[in-house]
């Protein structure tokens, strides 16, 4: 999957659609700051992350310098630069949820699936991740996949979880 | 209006909104900075600045905190000083310690700071952090590890270069300073970047480890590659040059020198250099003596002069030269009775240049170019021809928002926001012409037949009109014509029309010449139209008339006729030197050179030899010799002194440059430059359209023979196309 | 009667008895006098004496061309000049010091990052013209490299005061 999409270095036209839908909610000259989801939007159409040529194109679609593009991508944790699997758990491991046991969370997701953090599993189905502050620490220990938010973890949780994600 | 405001303890008065660091700085204050730069946009991230101030809770940084009424502030209380203290500490946390082989050892501005605000010692146990250094090309340095992080580059490249080349990317401790993917900077200012940056991270390649800031002596100079009249500082060890930076002048290049102008001296000792005289004998060179050099050169010229005539002389004169040489030069022609003489290499098209003004300049100073709210470029790849004035032209944009149009014959990749572009491949004049047809149409002007004939076949478009528009608003604007339009076959009609379009839209002219001196040269009278300022004589042979027939005698100046004189390489003008006597006074020869030279006298590099630089809008600036002549060479205004007397020529005894500029600058008074112009009396129907002719300007680093031997400039993309 | 005293003193010599009887007492006493060069005093391991350039165990010289210590060398007897080195680093291409104008201070030694520029326990040299007590970096490394089991011995020695 991600050898094929290494090609990838435009975007197509359903994406650069809804790029426009976002550019239009900024003044006219502003276009730039639709920089996150264009981003996004990019990354979704590789497969779950993004190559220096899709940032490049991101950033010809928005007039902006490529290099400004390259900042916003490497500063924020949820852009990949690297394939991922299909899944994405993304572990917090800030204070909160250290303090409400991330620690085993994550011993537990490793030797799960046999891979350490920021690694991604041979089948290329999973991929783990540690993440900062998530905005969940009402229920820590918490972990993200996808859109979805999983809370108040534990080991047998997370076995439910991963067997839903086969 | 102004505030009262209190420093330490001492009243004032200050404008308000002012950042506090600017009137500090301005009382000379020292607060500590390290991102914060008087050219650049505040970024406040260093924290290095943090100061008192009454009744706020925490320090305030001082470059972003705007003077209020009544603000008390103390920059050097215990509360201000412990900050700095503490930031300091955090500074050195990631800084390695390698002060003894870094290159901004003795003038860095962490090193100085370190002593003055931090603490003796570091509390920090942990490993430091490493960055890869990145290959930014042949200029700039790296050694990322030493990077504070101040972002004064970034914002550099963002605001004065115009490209953004360097970025902040990762974040917190993975940030890291760079060009994220491996590429080289190309901009033609980037080494800018290494006199901004207050740590070691970023410095000159070319001058690595070969010397330290406090053994060198410093020279102030101007610049010569091109006709801003850059200001610059020498550094000098034990009598070689060592490096170029930039020196601050408000009025022309703010703080920042182009490429070009920092390591042009990397090509002053070239293997090409000569520092002995020779002299040609049956085929065979010989070294000689300078006596029995100018003996023999005077010896020449009399013969040639006696026997065929004085119009047997001619007399090139490169446009690097300084006025005392121009000034020489044309007085030792002239005396001779000859009016060939001219600097004027990289021109095709004479005609119209009786209407030229005093000398081909802007009546404004270089700064003032960005106060203007529209600006037409005509022939002009200005970014490459005159990189500081390209900057000027860029702030307009930035501060006024100015217009900026381009009438080119190809499209140039500019560095700020173009409101219109006309490149036509075939002719420039017919974007020109339709400009002139808005304006003559729109305000009804009368014009002669030849005129409108000429105006009659342009096609005027939607973009026309509104250049003229944008140029024709009350507000300042300006006409320039560039070094590419000089290049071009109907250079005159080029100048004809912008004149046409500058005084029909309330513009301001301005020519920008090729090569650092050309203003001098119109001033000393070193074209073959006029004399010493403006005095009308009988025109002489043109730098292109020179080699259509055959001379007697030639004497050239720093010139590789093959590379700088336009059309120099055919084998006609080869072939006229070979046959006549040709006396090279020149810093560096090559074997071509050899081939058809027949005296060659060794003329000291510009930097070994006092003289006067006269820039685009007519600033003087005179420049002592940096270093001492090399071996045998001597400067240039010296041998044409020598070969003045030899020759009998009136009033050549001249003790020091001083008197022969004094003896210039009492013959200029002060005649005004933009009075003179008057081209457009000029008879246009005189001047036909002629074919247009194809020619490649000099590229930005073939400019000149000095440019050319800095083998690091040619080795950056712009000195490979 | 000062001058019958004075009279007496003189007569029987007693001035000149008194000075040899502080010679006869040298005589016999304990000598101080070093027999140099078949003697030598003990040095101290901060004597100050020739200088060498120092290599590291590997053979690496260990001057990096920081010009410290021509910048503090109050004599200016010393003269560097540098350039990056194929591998990149930075180093000397001339390391010249002139013992003519030398004070032996040992500001050099005392300014050295990295312990490359030393005084040895060196006193005994000599030079039979000017060239000879110009010591360039070839002479200074050799040495270095003569010496440098004293040298490394003397500054372990010093290690703990510095």
């Amino acid at each position: 999957m991600a050898e094929e999409n290494l090609k990838i270095a435009s975007l197509n036209d359903k994406v650069k659609a809804e790029i426009d839908t976002w550019v239009a909610k900024y003044p006219e000259g502003k276009q730039s700051s639709a920089v996150m989801f264009a981003l996004k939007l990019a990354q979704d159409q590789n497969g779950g992350w993004l190559t220096t040529e899709l940032m490049d194109a991101v950033a010809d679609y928005l007039s902006m310098d490529k290099i400004a593009v390259y900042e916003v991508a490497s500063f924020y944790s949820m852009y990949e630069h690297k394939p991922v699997g299909k899944h994405k758990i993304c572990v917090c491991t800030n204070i909160s949820c250290m303090v409400c046991g991330s620690a085993k969370i994550v011993k537990h997701l490793e030797e799960k699936l046999s891979i350490k953090m920021g690694e991604t599993t041979e089948d290329k189905n999973i991929t783990l991740k540690e993440v900062e502050c998530l905005g969940a620490c009402v229920n820590a220990p918490m972990l993200q996949i996808g859109e979805n938010y999983y809370e108040n973890l534990t080991p047998e949780k997370i076995d439910e979880i991963l067997d839903g994600l086969k | 209006m102004n505030v009262n405001i209190e420093i330490n303890g001492k009243e004032l008065q200050a404008e308000n909104g002012k950042m506090l660091i600017e009137v500090t700085d301005e009382l000379g204050i020292t607060v500590p900075r390290f991102c914060y730069h008087k050219n650049l946009s505040v970024s406040a991230n260093c924290r290095m600045c943090l100061v008192e101030v009454e009744k706020a809770p925490k320090p305030m940084p001082a470059c972003a905190t705007p003077v209020t009424e009544g603000m008390k502030v103390f920059t050097h209380s215990p509360k201000a000083l412990a900050a700095q203290k503490a930031v300091m500490e955090f500074l050195l946390i990631n800084h390695p310690l390698d002060c003894p082989v870094c290159d901004q050892g003795g003038e860095c501005d962490l090193q100085d700071f370190s002593i003055g605000y931090g603490e003796g010692k570091s509390q920090y146990v942990e490993a430091k952090r490493v960055i890869k250094d990145k290959d930014y090309g042949p200029l700039v340095a790296t050694e990322m590890t030493r990077c504070i992080h101040c972002t004064r580059c970034v914002r550099f490249g963002q605001e004065i270069a115009g490209i953004r080349e360097i970025g902040a990317t990762g974040r917190g401790e993975n940030m890291e300073i760079g060009t994220y993917i491996e590429k080289s900077i190309d901009s033609e200012l980037s080494g800018n970047i290494i006199d901004i940056c207050p740590v070691g991270a970023l410095t000159s390649k070319p001058f690595r480890f070969h010397a330290r800031a406090w053994e060198m002596q410093k020279h102030n100079g101007v610049a010569v590659h091109d006709c801003t009249g850059s200001n610059v500082e020498f550094h000098t060890l034990r009598g070689e040059i060592q490096r170029i930076i930039a020196r601050e002048n408000q009025d022309i290049n703010d703080s920042w020198i182009s490429d070009r102008d920092r390591y042009s001296y990397l090509g002053l000792n070239n293997e090409d250099r000569i520092f002995k005289p020779m002299i040609k004998k049956s085929g065979n060179w010989e070294t000689v003596d300078w006596e029995e050099a100018l003996n023999f050169t005077a010896e020449v010229i009399k013969n040639g002069v006696g026997t065929i005539g004085p119009d047997s002389l001619a007399t090139l004169v490169s446009p690097n030269a300084t006025l005392e040489e121009f000034y020489l030069a044309q007085k030792v022609t002239r005396g001779l009775g000859s009016h060939n003489i001219d600097h004027r290499l990289q021109q095709v098209d004479f005609r119209a240049q009786e209407s030229d003004p005093l000398y081909p300049g802007l009546k404004m100073s270089v700064k003032q170019i960005s106060e203007q709210n529209a600006i037409l470029l005509i022939g002009s790849n200005i970014r490459k021809e005159q990189p500081i004035i390209a900057h000027q032209v860029r702030q307009a944009t930035i501060i006024n928002n100015a217009k900026i149009s381009l009438v080119n014959t190809q499209h140039y990749e500019m560095n700020f926001n173009v409101s219109a572009e006309f490149a036509d491949d075939a002719n420039i004049l017919n974007n020109l012409l339709a400009l002139a047809k808005v304006l003559v149409q729109k305000d009804k002007i009368d014009v002669d037949k030849a005129f409108s004939k000429l105006i009659s076949s342009a096609k005027v478009t939607d973009n026309h009109e509104q250049t003229i528009a944008e140029l024709k608003t009350d507000e300042d604007s300006l006409v320039i014509v560039g070094n590419t339009a000089q290049t071009m076959s109907n250079y005159s009609q080029i100048k004809i029309i912008a004149s046409f379009i500058a005084t029909n839209t309330n513009s301001q002219l301005a020519i920008l010449t090729h090569g650092g001196n050309s203003a001098s040269a119109y001033i000393a009278g070193a074209v073959p139209h006029r004399g010493p300022c403006n005095q009308v004589e009988e025109n002489g042979l043109t730098a292109q008339e020179m080699f259509n027939k055959d001379l007697t005698t030639y004497i050239i100046q720093n010139i590789e006729i093959e590379k700088d004189l336009i059309g120099g390489d055919s084998e006609e003008v080869i072939n006229h030197l070979t046959k006549a006597n040709t006396i090279l006074i020149s810093s560096f020869v090559t074997d071509k050179m050899k081939e058809y030279a027949t005296i060659i006298l060794p003329a000291a590099i510009y930097t070994e030899s006092s003289g006067t630089y006269i820039n685009v809008s007519g600033t003087h600036q005179s420049m002592n010799a940096i270093t001492e002549a090399k071996a045998d060479s001597k400067p240039v205004w010296k041998i044409w002194r020598v070969l003045g007397n030899l020759l009998n020529i009136n009033n050549m005894d001249y003790m020091s440059s001083e008197e022969v500029k004094d003896e210039v600058l009492d013959i200029l008074g002060d005649k005004d430059m933009q009075s003179s112009i008057n081209w457009m009396d000029f008879e246009l129907d005189q001047v036909s359209n002629r074919a247009e002719y194809k020619v490649k300007p000099l590229g930005i680093y073939a400019v000149d023979s000095i440019v050319r031997r800095a083998d690091a400039l040619q080795r950056t993309a712009d000195g490979q196309q | 009667m000062r001058a019958l005293t004075q009279f007496f003193k003189s007569l029987f010599l007693l001035e000149l008895f008194k000075g040899l009887s502080l010679t006869g007492r040298y005589l016999f006493a304990k000598k101080f006098t070093v027999q140099y060069p078949e003697e030598k005093t003990p040095q101290s391991f901060r004597f100050r004496g020739l200088h060498a350039l120092r290599r590291y165990q590997n053979g690496e010289e260990r001057c990096i061309a920081c010009k410290l210590c021509e910048a503090v060398c109050p004599a200016m007897a010393i003269t560097i000049e540098s350039e990056e080195r194929a591998d990149g680093t930075r180093r000397t291409k001339k390391y010249d010091i002139d013992l003519t104008k030398c004070i032996f201070c040992g500001f050099c030694e005392e300014s050295c990052p990295v312990d490359s520029i030393v005084e040895t326990r060196i006193f005994e040299y000599h030079g039979e013209e000017r060239e000879d007590l110009y010591m360039t970096k070839e002479k200074l490394l050799a040495v270095g490299d003569k010496y440098e089991s004293q040298i490394s011995k003397d500054r372990g020695e010093d290690a703990s005061y510095r």
